[in-house]
């Protein structure tokens, strides 16, 4: 994984555990490799997994297990509440730049739709 | 956690000349510190004081709870120590006198470091490339048993592969609750490990900052290494 160096490294761990959750790498309740297994997997030290992991402990998205590990929630609420800010972060995003462009919602709205049957008809092919 | 090293008032002269003046700091075990600093700043004489092989300075050093000469250097490994060994001598002699020397060297533990950087038992110290040599003063310094580690200058004049074996073999085998200092006079490819950033500028310590929180403000800590340099960054 690379990393940016210009954003603290527990954060982009954290966002990364997030995406392999929410793309279905990490299923509800699996367990997650030991804080020891992916510091070298990371090339980051001990520390800094152990930090994020336990941004992702408060925010109830990683679950330990005394003596066992850690473990991805099993509360489905939690997993579609994360997704759902997710989406709504990156459409923030687009939404900036076009808006930042003068593009107006409508043609938002259209555009993005339009984008969306091209790919499905691709996909279809 | 509790403080590994606490350094107050350091002052260091060698002949009538200021080579360090008022150091103050407190480490956290467990932590990983880049020391930074241009060439001749201080930083190796900074790590002499700490592992006791500097006598005769001002101020007060803790490793660990003690203060004593003697007692530091048990509890310190540091990679200068290796500057003892003849050059003549073969790797697997080395590992030997090294044994011998230090109560906490474990010998398995040096086995498998050497073992991932593929270190050659039977080569002369002498005739091992610049880099092949830096593997074995890491893999000797990493198989003690020590509470504080300080590696110097590890990736001087290194390719980037080896630079990249030598920092996974410190990730994986730097004891958890240890604290280790590397000094560099570039920050590259060490940046990712560290925990905390110090950096020694003009005869004294001038930054002290949690790496992550370097970040936060959206700066590289190359960048930020940058800036203290060129007095760009206020401090207290």
């Amino acid at each position: 994984m690379e990393f940016n160096a210009k954003i603290p490294i527990y954060y982009q761990i954290e966002q990364y555990i997030i995406r392999e959750v929410i793309t279905g790498h990490f299923d509800a309740g699996a367990q997650l490799p030991s804080v020891r297994e992916l510091a070298p997997q990371l090339a980051v030290n001990v520390n800094t997994v152990q930090r994020a992991v336990a941004e992702l402990v408060t925010t109830g998205l990683i679950v330990p297990q005394r003596g066992k590990g850690n473990f991805v929630t099993t509360n489905m609420e939690v997993i579609v509440n994360l997704r759902a800010r997710i989406v709504k972060e990156q459409v923030a995003t687009l939404y900036e730049r076009l808006n930042a462009l003068k593009i107006t919602p409508s043609e938002m709205e259209f555009y993005l739709h339009q984008y969306i049957q091209e790919q499905e008809a691709t996909n279809n092919d | 956690m509790t403080d590994l090293l606490a350094i107050r008032g350091l002052t260091y002269k060698r002949n009538f000349k200021v080579i360090l003046r008022d150091i103050n700091c407190h480490v956290e075990s467990g932590q990983t510190i880049g020391l930074l600093g241009a060439n001749g700043a201080g930083k190796t004489t900074l790590m002499r004081l700490i592992a006791g092989s500097a006598p005769h300075f001002l101020g007060s050093i803790s490793v660990d709870g003690a203060t004593q000469l003697v007692a530091r250097k048990a509890a310190v490994s540091f990679s200068e120590q290796t500057n003892g060994l003849p050059l003549n001598l073969r790797v697997d002699r080395a590992v030997a006198a090294w044994a011998a020397w230090y109560p906490d060297f474990d010998r398995e533990q040096f086995e498998l470091v050497a073992q991932f950087m593929d270190i050659d038992h039977h080569a002369r110290l002498g005739s091992l490339s610049k880099g092949n040599l830096k593997k074995v003063v890491i893999a000797l310094s990493l198989a003690r048993r020590a509470k504080l580690y300080l590696l110097d200058e590890p990736f001087d004049g290194i390719d980037s592969m080896t630079r990249k074996k030598i920092i996974a073999a410190i990730i994986q085998w730097k004891p958890f609750d240890a604290t280790l200092l590397i000094s560099d006079h570039h920050v590259g490819d060490i940046a990712n490990i560290l925990d905390r950033v110090m950096i020694i500028e003009g005869r004294e310590l001038v930054a002290n900052e949690e790496a992550d929180d370097i970040r936060a403000t959206g700066k590289s800590i190359e960048e930020y290494f940058e800036d203290v340099h060129a007095g760009r960054v206020q401090h207290d």
